[in-house]
């Protein structure tokens, strides 16, 4: 029995314990609504600032909600720095383009593929949209943000040919993320009652 | 006799196996803090499905080995126990994979 551990698998099993509470679910949702409510109203940069303030938001919500029903683990961070080391990149690179397109532009000469992506933005919404949920499932091995990644081809590429408005696609995919959080929030809380004892292994009785 | 001496000649000596990993709830513990930084209590209960009781003492057993150290701080004005491997734990751990890995391959087939 003993040379049957496998440490991949608890690995695994580590990081897959830590997420399945809905968390991180609940917040892409809400994000990707904000972005399609700040189109309604013509305010582009309200979708942003919840991005902004979703960090603080969303370790205070595993601090109450997780960790008292989990425990507290520091998991390696190797994953995360490659991920972290990759958007500097990307984030240095698309300044970069930025700029190299404002210029274009500005000198009366649009990019081909500037031109090519404004004429099927909604596929370009799409990969960009599920390259994202690849990334971030891979950093966390959260398998289901691979799902999400399929749910956003499937909502976006066909809306090129569909024409509704941007804002209900987002809308549709924004509360099929929700929902599933939710699902999964309330399934975790019901997994995991709050423990009669703290970490320290005291009984909370005793105090 | 002639025919013990033949199945003397097939066993292999066996390396000494570290005891202390090798009990199969202090394995699964020493297993999950060493994929993991660091971890407490609760997190180890849920993932080990071991009583607090059963916890507490072979997390004692493997801290007095000097695998494991036990911090107490606080988190969020709370008692907080984090457990981590150390150097030494981290090394008899791999040493005793190594080990068993070779005991299974070296084993002479059927």
């Amino acid at each position: 029995m003993n040379e049957k551990i496998n440490l991949k698998e608890i690995e695994r099993k580590a990081y897959t314990s830590y997420h399945q509470d809905g968390i991180i679910d609940i917040f892409i949702a809400l994000f990707i609504l904000s972005l399609a409510a700040s189109i309604i109203a013509d305010m582009i940069w309200l979708g942003w600032i919840f991005f902004i303030i979703a960090a603080p938001i969303y370790a205070t919500a595993k601090r109450i909600i997780t960790v008292p029903r989990i425990g507290f683990v520091k998991l390696p961070q190797q994953r995360i720095k490659i991920i972290q080391t990759i958007a500097v990149l990307l984030g240095v690179l698309s300044v970069a383009l930025g700029l190299v397109t404002f210029i274009q532009v500005e000198s009366g000469n649009k990019p081909t593929w500037l031109v090519f992506a404004i004429e099927n933005y909604m596929p370009v919404i799409g990969v960009s949209l599920a390259t994202a949920f690849s990334v971030v499932g891979y950093a966390l091995r959260a398998k289901r943000l691979y799902a999400y990644a399929m749910l956003a081809l499937v909502t976006f590429v066909p809306g090129h040919f569909l024409h509704f408005p941007l804002h209900y696609y987002m809308f549709l995919l924004g509360t099929l993320i929700l929902l599933l959080g939710l699902t999964m929030m309330i399934r975790f809380v019901r997994r995991y009652p709050l423990s009669a004892t703290d970490t320290t292994g005291a009984s909370n009785n005793e105090r | 006799m002639k025919g013990d001496k033949a199945r003397d000649d097939k066993l292999l000596p066996i390396p000494e196996i570290d005891k202390v990993i090798h009990e199969p709830a202090r394995l699964t513990i020493m297993a999950y803090l060493f994929v993991v930084e660091s971890a407490d209590f609760l997190f180890l209960q849920r993932q080990t499905g071991l009583t607090w009781g059963n916890l507490s003492s072979h997390i004692s057993k493997l801290e007095r080995a000097g695998y494991i150290e036990v911090t107490k701080e606080f988190l969020d004005k709370k008692p907080h126990t984090a457990l981590q491997l150390t150097n030494r734990g981290r090394t008899a751990f791999q040493e005793y994979r190594r080990s068993m890995k070779q005991i299974f391959n070296k084993l002479p087939k059927p």
